[in-house]
């Protein structure tokens, strides 16, 4: 932890924040809000939190920047200037942010100071974490061992959020134009013409997205030992697939999967997580304690059967993960419709 | 058998897992949905009603997740106070559930596998928040059932995806608080665990920060359950979205974020820090009283049924808020015993308004006219549900009303006393006026132009009109049996010491 | 003084940028620039809650040579509080499934209204609903007999 690192992405972060929101072009707004998210990236590197550095580059400046992309394409890049007016929500919300700011900075005063290893927060609790993660789990990087064991029922949630977001944009988007019932299986089918027909992005697409799989499949499976796991692979599989949909054509990914398929990734892949959390159940544990795996494993004890179950989660998380970024991605840049993307 | 221990996840994880389940076979049989959410939806309730007597019979349940010992795991815990809440939850959405099969039929063609797994999402958030021991799993499952009733909202028709919009954005800020008061409490304890929380807080009672966490949780769960100032994103979201969602949502979601507020003042800053510490109570009071006067002042300026209902729901959450900012045991008991008798009252009002919709096909005061003679079934449940919402012995909504003026005459608030009263004139002048529009005045001529004039409005198709009936017949039982809900349940889930 | 100002500053930055994301939420009239700003009011609270976890001579929340040297206990103030870290994972994914749907709103209000600005659609939906109440017909089409 070096401070002046820390201030300096800190002042351009702020910088960044301020310009997204007065400048007038959304696409620049939506790259700036990328920039943003890539200095955010560094900082939660600088202070020591490699898995959501890794989760905010994957997920925040990577997805979340396409997706403003997409819904840019699909309205308008244009603010209008406002003259005069609203002159209400303006001072709504300039008081509303002075009080908020006010009594945070209130709060402040009584913190222990910053990065103390004194503080509650890094005694009371967490020790336990950190002494226990290897023998309780046999997981050396603990914050896998936390997300998917300790509070692993947390994280079953969290994929849930993502499966509902999925299936909230199938549900809203899924009015606009003239589409047969959900889920759609059949697509047009054709050959793909549109899209920048660019022979060198198409060709290095085409070699690297191998490899990005690959390092995706990587992620997952060595979640345990370095920083990643389900949620960063996930993204990152998904988000092979859109760079497929941007280099080419959205029907070439719609074509390998549709919706359909999708959903039933998805779906399965909380029942994955779902499922080995009421398989500890039927093996007279409680639900998501692993260690009742040890029973069915074989070659495990009760310490590295939590282990194995955890990939086990990781594997679903990923799946659901997966197919839900496609999902949205395809329904978001499409308008719902399937008919032809960025 | 599946051993009595289990029933406390059993809850979550029925609807939980049949979510996915049912969102898997929707892809091949449409059809199958329906039963489904049914089938998980009972199993859920039945899980509650189990859960509720063991905690009658033995005492409160603990429940870890993955094994875990408490303030390092997640823990389940069910009191008196969420045994009940969990119980009404299951019971409202079973019935909400079987109401909505044709209503989704005729609104949201062929979206029925989409619609089941977001409603049974939405149910197992509200269920999760209210079950759980653990401050950040709350906010989780708050994301869930916010993320779900976005979508189930901007489904209906005209301003809904506007309003839904609106509802994101404010929801969103409300969340954010709450995950905000929570790293507060995080940053000055270590904590995440309820009870943990409140094993340490005492020693805490004069930090800013903490008093900053109370306020940004306040203001977060506020913002959930639309307490007046900040209501506005409430009634438009519940009158444009579709009537199956409006039934499952205008009954629970203000109600569970009720229930998140005591748990929170309760079980986490402990009364003797909310009522003795802080001298918020009278402020709270006189908010509370502004959102029943002017939730009923604006209900009163309406000409939609729907919306009106919208803005009484408003007016109810003050009975809430402030039944509990009493701080006394009979204010305490009235705002819990009418957490359970809104959610029924609001369910009977909102199916009959929905079965209204069904067949007339809008939810202007001039739909109802002559509707008496149409639909006597659906209309006499209305007016159950009117005379509870008025006040009127011996429905359910006299009972609690009853304790939260004993409760305020006995903590000298008079004010409050002149709100509930006022409040109840106001909804006796809105529903007889409705009840008279509907049983005196003509129905409309309407002239149908493809096949002659339109026949009368029949009575209710019969899976709309059981619920309808039930929820009306409910609040009469819970209305003569609620002495029994005060001494068995109710008088264990207010806290010692008020 | 730089005592005082390290011990804080990450927290008064934090602030900082949460009151950009409210006020953009609230007064911007643009929506995609609202779903922005709650992109950046969310991201703030991320900022306070891994300050929260930061441990000074702390390094990242990794066992080290976890396989090779079993026998050592662990020191809990060589390695970061990975509590916090964990929970922001899961605010990171809510905040991008939260985003995923306001743009799918956002799609559909352009789509109806053909703006994204606040006010034009607040007008917008104002003349829809004269329209409807002039011609003060019954969407006929719901009514079945």
């Amino acid at each position: 932890m070096i401070w002046q690192i820390d201030l300096l992405i800190l002042t351009l972060i702020v910088i960044c924040g301020f310009c997204t929101i007065v400048v007038k072009d959304l696409l620049g707004a939506a790259v700036i809000f990328g920039a943003y998210s890539f200095l955010m990236c560094l900082l939660w590197t600088e202070m020591g939190a490699v898995d959501v550095a890794f989760t905010e580059a994957s997920v925040g400046a990577g997805v979340s920047t396409v997706l403003f992309f997409a819904a840019v394409h699909r309205t308008t890049r244009h603010v209008k200037m406002k003259p005069s007016g609203r002159l209400m929500g303006k001072t709504i919300g300039l008081a509303a942010a002075g009080l908020m700011g006010c009594v945070l900075l209130y709060a402040t005063t009584d913190f222990p100071s910053w990065a103390d290893p004194n503080s509650p927060a890094s005694t009371h609790v967490s020790p336990r974490y950190i002494t226990g993660t290897i023998p309780d789990t046999s997981v050396p990087n603990m914050v896998t061992s936390v997300l998917a064991d300790y509070r692993g029922f947390d994280t079953m949630f969290e994929t849930a959020v993502i499966l509902t977001a999925g299936l909230a944009v199938l549900i809203i988007l899924g009015q606009t134009g003239n589409r047969s019932p959900l889920p759609i299986s059949r697509l047009p089918q054709g050959p793909i013409t549109q899209g920048y027909d660019d022979t060198i992005i198409r060709f290095i697409t085409r070699i690297m997205t191998p490899f990005l799989q690959l390092f995706a499949l990587y992620v997952i499976a060595h979640g345990h030992h370095s920083p990643g796991g389900g949620f960063q692979g996930g993204v990152i599989l998904g988000a092979t697939f859109i760079l497929m949909s941007i280099s080419y054509d959205l029907r070439m990914v719609t074509n390998r999967f549709n919706e359909r398929t999708n959903l039933l990734l998805a779906n399965t892949g909380l029942l994955i997580y779902s499922g080995i959390g009421a398989l500890c159940l039927i093996l007279g544990a409680n639900f998501l304690d692993y260690s009742a795996l040890a029973k069915i494993l074989p070659g495990t004890t009760t310490i590295t059967a939590r282990s194995e179950a955890m990939l086990g989660v990781e594997i679903g998380v990923a799946l659901a993960v997966m197919a839900i970024v496609i999902l949205i991605y395809n329904n978001l840049v499409s308008n719902g419709t399937y008919e032809n993307g960025l | 058998m599946i051993n009595p221990e289990q029933y406390p996840i059993l809850i979550v994880i029925v609807p939980f897992l049949s979510a996915f389940f049912l969102s898997i076979t929707g892809c091949f049989k449409r059809s199958l949905c329906r039963p489904i959410a049914l089938l998980a939806l009972f199993g859920a309730a039945a899980a509650a009603v189990g859960s509720l007597h063991r905690v009658i019979t033995t005492g409160i349940i603990h429940y870890r997740l993955g094994g875990w010992p408490p303030p390092f795991g997640i823990e389940y815990v069910i009191d008196h106070l969420n045994g009940l809440v969990l119980v009404v939850i299951t019971l409202v959405a079973l019935l909400a559930a079987i109401f909505s099969g044709k209503s989704v039929e005729r609104e949201l063609p062929g979206k029925e596998p989409l619609f089941y797994a977001l409603f049974l999402l939405l149910v197992v958030g509200l269920l999760g928040m209210t079950i759980t021991g653990d401050a950040f799993n709350l906010y989780v499952l708050l994301e869930i059932s916010s993320l779900t009733a976005y979508a189930l909202i901007a489904i209906g028709q005209d301003r809904a995806i506007h309003a839904s919009f609106n509802y994101l954005i404010i929801g969103t800020i409300g969340a954010s608080f709450y995950l905000l008061g929570v790293g507060h409490l995080y940053i000055m304890t270590g904590s995440l665990n309820m009870a943990d929380l409140a094993s340490i807080l005492p020693q805490l009672y004069g930090s800013k920060a903490i008093l900053t966490a109370f306020l940004l949780i306040l203001i977060g769960v506020w913002t959930k359950m639309a307490f007046f100032p900040l209501h506005t994103w409430l009634p438009n979201s519940y009158t444009y979205a579709p009537t199956a969602t409006s039934c499952l949502v205008a009954p629970l979601m203000t109600k569970v974020a009720v229930y998140i507020m005591i748990r929170m003042m309760f079980s986490v800053f402990t009364p003797a820090y909310v009522f003795h510490h802080l001298a918020m109570a009278p402020v709270v009071i006189w908010m509370a009283i502004a959102a029943i006067v002017g939730g009923s002042l604006l209900a009163l300026s309406q000409r939609d049924f729907k919306k009106m209902l919208t803005y009484l729901i408003v007016a109810e959450v003050g009975y809430m808020v402030g039944g509990i900012w009493l701080a006394n045991r009979l204010g305490i008991t009235g705002a819990i015993l009418h957490i359970v008798n809104d959610a029924f009252m609001t369910l009977c009002l909102f199916l009959a308004a929905g079965t209204i919709i069904h067949r007339t096909g809008g939810h202007h005061f001039d739909n109802l006219k002559g509707l008496f003679h149409q639909m006597p079934l659906t209309m006499t449940a209305f007016t159950i549900g009117a005379l509870s919402m008025i006040g009127v012995p011996p429905t359910a909504g006299f009972f609690s009303k009853w304790y939260l003026i004993l409760g305020s005459i006995q903590a000298g608030r008079y004010e409050f006393v002149a709100a509930l009263l006022f409040s109840s004139l106001v909804n006796a002048v809105l529903f007889f006026r409705l009840l008279e529009i509907s049983y005196f005045e003509k129905p409309p001529h309407q002239e149908n132009t493809a096949h002659g004039p339109v026949s009368m409005v029949a009575e209710a198709p019969l899976t709309m009109l059981v619920p309808l009936l039930v929820s009306a017949i409910t609040l009469i039982v819970l209305g003569i049996y609620s002495g029994e809900l005060v001494t068995k349940i109710i008088q264990f889930a207010v806290p010692a010491g008020i | 003084m730089l005592e005082f100002i390290l011990a804080k500053y990450n927290y008064w930055i934090y602030i900082l940028i949460m009151m950009i994301g409210l006020y953009a939420m609230l007064a911007k009239n643009n929506l995609i620039k609202k779903i922005i700003g709650m992109g950046i009011f969310q991201t703030a609270i991320i900022i306070f809650y891994v300050s929260a976890g930061a441990k000074r001579g702390g390094t990242i929340p990794i066992i080290e040579h976890a396989h090779g040297a079993e026998g050592n206990a662990v020191d809990v103030l060589h390695y970061i509080n990975p509590l916090p870290h964990v929970l922001m994972l899961t605010a990171i994914v809510v905040s991008v499934g939260t985003l995923g749907v306001a743009l799918a709103l956002a799609l559909r209000i352009y789509g109806r209204y053909n703006s994204l600005e606040e006010d034009e659609i607040l007008d917008r939906i104002d003349q829809d609903e004269t329209a409807t109440e002039t011609t003060g017909a019954l969407p006929t089409t719901m009514i079945q007999s």
